[in-house]
């Protein structure tokens, strides 16, 4: 396939490609087989769900997507990555750079109180990734804006807050707002409630929701809870030891699931489900 | 984290451990270059006084004479070969640094010990002394000491000791504090081991290695201090040593560098010596230590 | 924040009182006769002998004696130096100025020195940029400063003859203004060069230890995940962050600095609270050596209080707990 082919405005290009990816890491002189040879899509305002358990590669997986991984233990990182349609993985820092600052993707992580600085008020952090088209907006504002969006009430008064000051829940708000700020058109999300209490993830997973539904906004979320893959994904990826063993609509994995990896991870969280379910 | 999930301590293995924790420190750059340096120093030191062309008191006839065949070092300003000094200065430096790490592992150690394994006023108490021999600069509780006691080379030794030893004893008791809490010495304490059973065949082999990477920078440190009391003319007279060389080559630096290059150079050996090994060391015991990032993408 | 300094100033304070103890203590259990221990190697004649006896109360309980002593400290005496005919606290109080002086130029460039290096050193991608980097530091930690003073002083004062090789220039100076400040400058040019190397090294070890463990958290990912460049991350999340142990360790050395450089002051002859202490040593001038080491400690704390305030203003987390 010519690389100019495929164009932005093109209808049936979708936004995020990746194909045959492989992932080899180099963990105390022995060679991980991370991810090996994925091909994974995520079309415009579209749900994904990654599934699958720890240590099946998924994390790997998304950072490697999302170019965020620590360089030097990497052995092998190839294959062909691109956001709509230019190659994130040959791209030069600064191009990659602008595609985070702006209409790109951004990310949320797992443990919120360890990807936000203990030392700066949340509203810096927040204004720091907003991205340079404000529309005449005074940074301030649109820090405040985000925080509301985000479901604050009090948005002034978050802003001055210090992480360590705010609950679990709180600080991933947070780290979605500062997400948010870029205006992305893809939203990675790598275990964004495991690390929130029960009562929590709920929230923020209906704030995740809407703000995917409102903004128009894909999510790539990666999850070993199918739990959160019910509630939000239009389609889902099992993945098991570095690979994917199943690429479903989110219906048809519970429904039908083809894989017996795939069938056992449905079975063993029908019950968790049943019991959300009747909470709901 | 695996040591996290072994009930009991892995007691057998000591010794293959240390066997290997010595092929591994062999195994990495700094440390194989540290202990290169640091077993020349100690052969030095030791064949000084069959090596040495001269010995400490003779005088040559000419005093003051540049670097040559004859002098390697040349000599100083009474005429001594300043190369068979450095040669006799090992034995000083060497054993001031030996003597005073251990005296302070020993101090330090046993402090940090009962600090570390009682908890409440024990701890409290120990915790303040420790802070207020820390609270004087190191340089000038050893003056102190020597000021108000003299500087025979024992004294020296405990002199050195009593600057460094708290590092020691802070260091000895965080190790205990995070292992008190650790599985196997519950399990220990459940099993109904006796307390000094418990410090001294479940605690401190495990405790043993940052201890020892701790003890070689004391070293270090404690060779820099009598290099400095040596530099200050505080030194016991009776024995040669590489600071005082420099004490007495500070009135000759406009006419013989020689007096004060090699005598220093010698002491930066030793004390690069002792850090590569503790860094060779550190490598091995606490891999993590070591950079594996690259940087800043 | 007030409650927070106050609190740290209250612990401070015991730790003086014990200090005066143990160093009257120290002084009495020097052997021989109390009285020649506190004066020095200096011909007591009988009336001076009796005036010492008189304000150290020799004759009463060793507990009066001390409680006498801290009394004394704690009004400004520190005694009389016999062998410079001046009270201690004279001694000090014209020498502390000069050591400040030096340690607080010293530190100006070693702080920076140090933190540059580094920052440098933690975050380049070139491992040989690292190599280069960690190897000076530890040869320039190895290298006594004494001697690199030495070095110094032969090569730029003697071979080249660019600076004084020793002192702190002429009392009275003809100089005014800017040619003043020119020639300070010339007089501690050298022993600054080899304070800022020595202390600028050892600092750039911890804050390059610091720099990398920084680079390991989190919210370095976030900033890289903002698209952020370098500088910006470099800026906004690592220096703060990173400086944080540096503060520590640089705090207690600037502290121990302040209470006198000694063998710095040595090899230049710079006459501060070091040089004081170093020659009242050799003429067993006790009451002075005390002085300048309470006087010394008296700094460290004063400059741990500053640091626990820095840390503080540094790490909102600490500012909370209280």
């Amino acid at each position: 396939m010519s690389d100019l082919a495929v164009s932005d405005g093109a209808p049936d290009a979708p936004l995020l490609e990746v194909k045959d990816l492989k992932v080899h890491l180099r963990v105390a002189d022995r060679l991980v087989r991370a991810v090996d040879g994925v091909d994974f899509k995520v079309d415009t305002a579209e749900c994904v769900g990654v599934v699958g358990e720890s240590g099946s590669g998924k994390s790997t997986l998304i950072r490697a997507i999302s170019r965020l991984m620590p360089n030097l233990q990497v052995d092998e990182l190839s294959g062909e990555l691109r956001f709509e349609g230019r190659d994130i993985l040959r791209m030069a820092d600064r191009e990659l750079r602008t595609l985070r600052r702006s209409r790109g993707f951004a990310m949320i992580f797992q443990d919120p109180l360890g990807y936000l600085n203990p030392t700066q008020r949340v509203g810096r952090q927040i204004a720091e990734a907003l991205s340079p088209d404000g529309r005449g907006r005074s940074e301030h504002r649109r820090v405040l804006d985000l925080l509301d969006e985000v479901g604050f009430a009090d948005p002034g008064a978050i802003a001055r807050r210090y992480p360590h000051e705010l609950s679990g829940g709180m600080r991933q708000r947070v780290m979605i707002a500062i997400a948010l700020a870029s205006d992305p058109k893809l939203l990675f999300a790598d275990e964004p409630t495991t690390a929130l209490d029960a009562t929590v993830q709920l929230q923020v997973l209906e704030t995740l929701y809407r703000l995917h539904k409102e903004r128009n906004m894909a999510v790539a979320i990666i999850t070993h809870d199918l739990g959160v893959v019910a509630e939000l994904c239009d389609r889902v990826y099992v993945m098991q030891a570095g690979k994917f063993v199943e690429n479903a609509t989110a219906v048809d994995l519970f429904e039908r699931p083809q894989h017996p990896y795939s069938a056992r991870l449905v079975e063993l969280s029908a019950h968790r489900l049943d019991f959300r379910g009747m909470q709901q | 984290m695996s040591e996290l999930t072994k009930p009991v301590a892995p007691r057998t293995t000591v010794l293959g451990r240390w066997r290997r924790t010595l092929g591994n420190l062999m195994g990495t750059r700094h440390g194989a270059i540290g202990a290169i340096i640091l077993l020349m120093l100690a052969a030095v030191a030791i064949s000084a006084p069959v090596v040495a062309p001269y010995t400490p008191l003779q005088q040559t006839s000419v005093s003051l004479a540049p670097p040559s065949s004859e002098f390697l070092f040349g000599t100083d300003n009474i005429g001594r070969d300043v190369f068979s000094l450095i040669l006799y200065g090992a034995q000083s430096s060497l054993l001031v640094g030996l003597g005073a790490a251990l005296a302070a592992l020993l101090v330090g150690g046993t402090i940090g010990i009962l600090a570390g394994y009682f908890r409440g006023p024990v701890e409290a108490v120990l915790m303040r002394v420790i802070e207020l021999f820390q609270t004087l600069p190191v340089i000038m509780l050893v003056l102190c000491a020597v000021a108000l006691f003299g500087s025979s080379f024992s004294l020296l030794i405990a002199a050195v000791a009593l600057a460094i030893w708290p590092m020691e004893a802070r260091l000895v008791y965080g190790q205990y504090i995070k292992l008190r809490e650790r599985e196997f010495i519950a399990a220990a304490r459940v099993a109904d081991l006796s307390t000094t059973h418990i410090i001294f065949r479940e605690i401190l082999p495990n405790a043993a290695q940052p201890v020892i990477v701790q003890v070689a920078l004391d070293a270090s440190i404690a060779i820099l201090i009598e290099a400095g009391l040596g530099f200050l003319g505080l030194s016991d007279p009776s024995m040669v040593s590489w600071g005082q060389l420099l004490f007495v080559a500070q009135d000759y630096m406009d006419t013989a560098w020689w007096m004060s290059v090699f005598p220093g150079a010698a002491i930066c050996l030793a004390v690069i010596g002792l850090n590569l090994f503790a860094d060779g060391l550190n490598e091995v015991v606490d891999p993590r230590s070591t950079r594996g990032m690259g940087g800043l993408q | 924040m007030l409650r927070f300094i106050l609190q740290r100033a209250l612990y401070a304070l015991p730790l003086i009182f014990v200090i005066i103890v143990v160093m009257f203590t120290l002084l009495h259990l020097i052997p021989g006769d109390p009285v020649q221990s506190l004066v020095g190697d200096y011909p007591v004649p009988p009336a001076y002998r009796a005036v010492i006896e008189e304000k150290y109360r020799l004759n009463d309980p060793f507990v009066v004696q001390v409680g006498n002593y801290v009394v004394a400290v704690l009004h400004g005496d520190f005694g009389f130096s016999y062998q410079n005919q001046r009270p201690v606290l004279d001694l000090i109080l014209e020498r502390a100025p000069r050591t400040i002086l030096l340690a607080s130029v010293g530190f100006a460039f070693a702080i920076p020195l140090g933190m540059a290096i580094g920052v440098v050193a933690g975050t380049t991608r070139n491992p040989g940029t690292d190599k280069f980097w960690t190897t000076s530091a530890l040869i320039a930690y190895a290298i006594p400063t004494f001697w690199l003073g030495q070095l110094l002083v032969m090569l730029f004062a003697l071979r080249f003859g660019w600076f004084p090789t020793q002192g702190i220039g002429p009392l009275i100076s003809r100089a005014h203004g800017f040619d003043w400040l020119l020639e300070k400058a010339r007089y501690l040019a050298l022993p600054v060069l080899a304070f800022a190397i020595h202390e600028g090294m050892r600092f750039a070890r911890i804050m390059r230890a610091s720099v990398i463990d920084t680079l390991s958290q989190g919210y370095i990912v976030t900033a890289r995940a903002k698209g952020l460049s370098r500088g910006q991350i470099i800026r906004n999340h690592i220096l703060r962050n990173s400086s944080l142990p540096l503060v520590t360790i640089a705090g207690y050395s600037f502290g121990s600095a302040l209470g006198g450089a000694v063998l710095l002051e040595t090899v230049f002859t710079w006459p501060g609270l070091g040089l004081l202490m170093v020659d009242s040593i050799r003429l067993r001038d006790n009451l002075t050596v005390i002085g300048v080491v309470i006087f010394s400690a008296l700094a460290v704390i004063v400059m741990n209080l500053i640091v626990d305030i820095l840390y503080a203003l540094l790490d909102p987390r600490i500012r909370t707990a209280g």
